[in-house]
């Protein structure tokens, strides 16, 4: 994270996923569609935290399979719960 | 180094499973099992989410709708930008600038004390609306998460207060810095945990 303008795109990329994804569940309803939307912006959103802002993208190797194996489960959960 | 040499963050482990055959670490050892840990908590209270919501599906597709979406989004936009200012901070230390570090720790601590706030509003204008935590299962969910993340949110800003102490005191530079650097990233950990419960708690209906 030492080039100088990464995180701030970082954190305007995070910041403009978190009001599409808000609005986006503001106006419609949460259809397979809209929810399979949220969860994988929610997926990429925690992907980039955890190998930008924690630094395990050329960090410990099982740290970082162990954060981003979270990152893919719980939010796969909020598509799979669409056909249960 | 041998194998028989140990890991210089906790002086248990072999070489073998080290850094330096397996990555950085980053911050220290201890702080990935406090961190590994807390995800096992909220885990489980993921579960407890998806479970609920299979089983009463109706009144977690209204219960977002009665929450004040405003301050979930406000609560979201300052830990993203508490991240941020703390990830600053990591940029600082490393070029031994300590005054801009500490800059980017006090922006996060007032980030972490703004969210606070906002939380304290939002249970007060939840208990006006007549919303408490045996209002329905979905609230039951909403106040054991929530509440929980703000007690996390609680614990992390007065770490941050120390680290502050100890960086004046002098005790970071460039070259050792690691316990900023567990604070760093037990900080974007109580971050990831809200960016899975903001969907869950208030975008989803």
């Amino acid at each position: 994270m030492n080039k100088f303008g990464k995180l701030e795109i970082l954190w305007i990329t995070l910041i403009s996923i978190t009001l599409f994804n808000t609005n986006l569940g503001e106006n419609f309803n949460s259809t397979l569609i809209v929810s399979t939307i949220i969860a994988l912006t929610t997926m990429f959103k925690g992907m980039m935290i955890i190998d930008h802002f924690m630094e395990l993208k050329e960090g410990n190797k099982i740290l970082r399979w162990m954060m981003r194996g979270y990152f893919f489960v719980f939010p796969m959960l909020i598509i799979v719960t669409m056909f249960m | 180094m041998t194998n028989t040499q140990a890991n210089k963050s906790l002086g248990i482990f072999p070489v073998s499973w080290s850094e330096k055959r397996a990555g950085r670490i980053p911050g220290n050892i201890p702080i990935w099992v406090g961190i590994l840990s807390e995800l096992t908590e909220f885990g489980i209270f993921f579960v407890a989410y998806f479970v609920a919501k299979i089983n009463y599906p109706e009144i977690f597709a209204e219960g977002p709708k009665q929450l004040n979406t405003f301050i979930g989004i406000s609560n979201t936009l300052v830990l993203l930008t508490s991240s941020y200012f703390m990830a600053k901070a990591m940029c600082h230390i490393r070029r031994d600038e300590f005054k801009k570090c500490e800059r980017f720790l006090w922006l996060t601590f007032f980030a972490a004390c703004t969210y606070l706030c906002l939380k304290t509003w939002e249970f007060s204008w939840n208990d006006a609306q007549n919303i408490h935590t045996n209002t329905s299962q979905f609230f039951t969910v909403y106040y054991y998460m929530t509440f929980n993340h703000f007690l996390h949110v609680g614990w992390a800003a007065c770490a941050i207060l120390w680290v502050i102490f100890r960086l004046r005191k002098g005790t970071y530079n460039s070259k050792e810095h690691s316990g900023l650097e567990a604070l760093a990233v037990y900080w974007h950990m109580i971050d990831l945990m809200w960016i899975l419960i903001f969907p869950l708690l208030y975008v989803l209906r």
